[in-house]
């Protein structure tokens, strides 16, 4: 094959890694398998306002705001590296889907992009044609021109790493719901979340409130897959799973839910209302983040939830 | 036991093949609701989360309708997209609300072995046997393609009729037949009889007609209400009409993995439940000689939304224009007309020009 001779002349080659979507969960395991076969990797930074116009000038207008941002991200990349990696997961199982477009990712940036000249690297995970995650880093590193071998150990040694810190990470957030104070679950995709532009600023503000925030995403995996069932039997995206499984799980502990959602979000569309539905009375606000930049819409929303939990923690009405 | 009436979403014509199967199968009653109309979607757009795409409205208040016209039963099938996940919730807001209905949810049952199929079909009838399941589901089959069939001829041909509703008379009949049908030799016979009258009706078409091929999200492109009747509307203006997405196509004649090896210089992989049947469907319109593709879809729609880059650049590889419209409970048809009409003038014009 004479992409892989190509690769094998230039090993110190750079791998670029958009900072949206698949990042919030893999970053561990993509920085540790790339640094483990000896490659060098970028990384396109956090979010700002100009990754959001970038991305929003080279996006489908009707697309979420989560993919116009990663297309930010990629573009902001664009010859800069030698590779971007935009894996495309399908599922993970039965009932363990991803939203379709984590299935088209890699298609959706190739075709946005194929004027650039730029190199994509695919990382395809599709458990209904065998693929596992395994196999697909394995894939990933032989088309990098590296053995089997050394790409299986690289991809053990990331996945060690990823579990130790996922426990470090679980263990911290698990010691808030123990905390004295008004809780309140914030239930969002890890990449909503953890974007620097949209999803930490509302965390930081319910903190400024002096509320607890609580990201649901993180959380015991597979306990909350199993725990989601008894919530909403036929849900299949693995992520909406994982998070309603842990708001179940937590529900006793906690004193509202916030529901934090891209505009438009296919899953959250119809599992926002069944949160909204099973978890009553437990309040629930429900924020739809698009490419309106202005925060103080949001504020006074956080800020008048605020004030309702802290109401009823007083005793609501019969108080 | 009294016989169980039973319903499911109205959704094209196929309402009729499972009419056929729910009858001659399962022995009981089926409930056909009436034609989708503007108060169904708004009756089901009331009580539907707001951003959740146009079809779940629509299904929604068709099971309304249908629970209104004295259905006990409602099915709900599965599916790849958020599909799926509508069974669940449409049950969760029609128990709310107060009605009373028995579910069959198939999402529920998509195990990926057969036999689950056939539990959840045992809930309408407990003596269904599965020699009797697999003819009449091969008779419905039948039907169903030729019904795929027959529609693709009528959009084809429709436009250049010299008497005014020949073919529309001649398809409203065939319907009508299909609908009353008890035995595949009723299918087979009303089957014969339309393509003798549709052969016979006169037609004045050009040599080298205007032809344009409708491609979309699965929902909105084979339900007529769903898409304001776009494929007459485009017809009645002279136009050969073509859409390759269908059950026939997409689920009895489909076989993705070749028809990936054709579009793969524009993606490797599948890209959603319908992408991979569209975008080739699209290339191929485009290599063929057609002089505009329409892309249509519900608002929002997470697979064919990102199918569009795609659509974007076989435009851009073969100069064929692309018009994409996307449809919710909002659209009006004054405001498609006029697109559509703009959109025929512009590749008329670029026909006589060339």
């Amino acid at each position: 094959m004479g992409k892989h001779t190509e690769v094998q002349s230039h090993r110190a080659c750079t791998i670029g890694l958009p900072n949206g979507l698949l990042y919030a969960h893999y970053q561990v395991l993509w920085n540790s398998f790339f640094a483990g076969v000896g490659l060098q990797t970028r990384n396109s930074g956090p979010t700002n306002r100009e990754i959001l116009e970038l991305g929003n000038e080279c996006s489908i207008d009707e697309t979420c705001l989560s993919a116009k941002l990663y297309l930010g991200h990629v573009r902001s990349l664009l010859g800069t590296c030698d590779y971007i990696l935009v894996p495309r997961i399908n599922s993970w199982g039965r009932q363990r889907d991803m939203c379709t477009r984590f299935a088209s990712l890699y298609d959706l940036v190739c075709n946005t992009f194929r004027d650039s000249g730029q190199k994509f690297l695919s990382c395809n995970i599709d458990a209904g044609k065998k693929l596992t995650e395994e196999s697909a880093f394995v894939q990933m590193g032989e088309e990098l021109g590296f053995s089997k071998k050394i790409a299986e150990n690289a991809y053990h040694q990331a996945k060690k790493e990823d579990e130790n810190q996922w426990k470090l990470r679980l263990r911290k957030e698990e010691a808030l719901y123990r905390e004295k104070g008004i809780k309140v679950m914030i239930a969002a995709h890890s990449y909503i979340i953890e974007d620097d532009y949209y999803g930490k600023p509302i965390a930081d503000y319910l903190r400024s409130l002096g509320l607890i925030p609580i990201r649901a995403d993180i959380t015991d995996r597979k306990e909350a897959l199993k725990q989601s069932l008894k919530v909403s039997p036929t849900l299949k995206w693995e992520w909406n799973r994982e998070i309603i499984g842990s708001l179940q799980m937590h529900r006793e502990q906690i004193d509202g839910i916030v529901l934090v959602s891209a505009f438009p979000c296919g899953p959250d569309s119809m599992t926002d209302e069944i949160v909204s539905r099973h978890f009553a009375p437990l309040p629930v606000l429900r924020l739809v983040l698009d490419t309106q930049t202005g925060t103080a819409g949001i504020e006074t929303r956080l800020e008048s939830f605020a004030d309702i939990l802290s109401f009823q923690k007083k005793g609501g009405l019969a108080q | 036991m009294s016989q169980k009436k039973v319903a499911f979403p109205r959704f094209g014509n196929y309402n009729l093949c499972i009419k056929y199967f729910v009858e001659q199968a399962l022995n009981a009653e089926y409930i056909l609701q009436p034609l989708l109309t503007q108060r169904t979607l708004e009756a089901g757009a009331r009580y539907s989360p707001d951003s959740v795409c146009a079809p779940f409205k629509t299904c929604l208040g068709s099971l309304i309708d249908a629970l209104e016209a004295g259905a006990d039963t409602l099915i709900m099938p599965p599916g790849i997209c958020r599909l799926g996940y509508y069974g669940e919730l449409h049950e969760q807001i029609l128990r709310d609300l107060g009605y009373e209905f028995d579910f069959i949810n198939l999402s529920r049952y998509s195990t990926g072995k057969p036999k689950d199929y056939l539990k959840a079909l045992k809930r309408i009838d407990p003596d269904l046997s599965a020699a009797h399941l697999a003819r009449v589901g091969a008779e419905t089959l039948k039907m169903l393609a030729h019904l795929d069939d027959t529609e693709a001829e009528y959009y084809k041909n429709c436009g250049f009729e010299v008497h005014h509703e020949d073919y529309h008379k001649t398809w409203s009949r065939f319907l009508a037949a299909m609908e009353t049908a008890q035995s595949l030799h009723d299918i087979e016979q009303a089957y014969s009889w339309v393509k003798q009258a549709f052969s016979s009706i006169p037609i004045s078409k050009p040599a080298f007609p205007l032809r344009v091929g409708v491609v979309g999200e699965y929902f909105t492109a084979v339900d007529g209400f769903s898409n304001h009747f776009l494929e007459q509307k485009i017809a009645d203006m002279g136009v050969e009409v073509h859409r390759f997405m269908s059950v026939t196509n997409r689920n009895l004649r489909y076989h993705g993995k070749n028809l990936q090896i054709g579009i793969q210089d524009y993606c490797c992989y599948e890209m959603g439940p319908t992408s991979t049947a569209n975008i080739w469907a699209a290339k191929h319109y485009a290599s063929h000689g057609f002089d505009g593709i329409i892309h249509i879809k519900s608002a929002d729609c997470t697979p064919e939304i990102d199918i569009m880059p795609v659509l974007q650049n076989i435009s851009a590889d073969y100069k064929i224009p692309v018009l994409y419209l996307s449809f919710d409970s909002q659209t009006s048809d004054t405001g498609l007309e006029t697109r559509l009409e703009a959109f025929y003038d512009m590749i008329r014009i670029r026909k006589e020009g060339k």
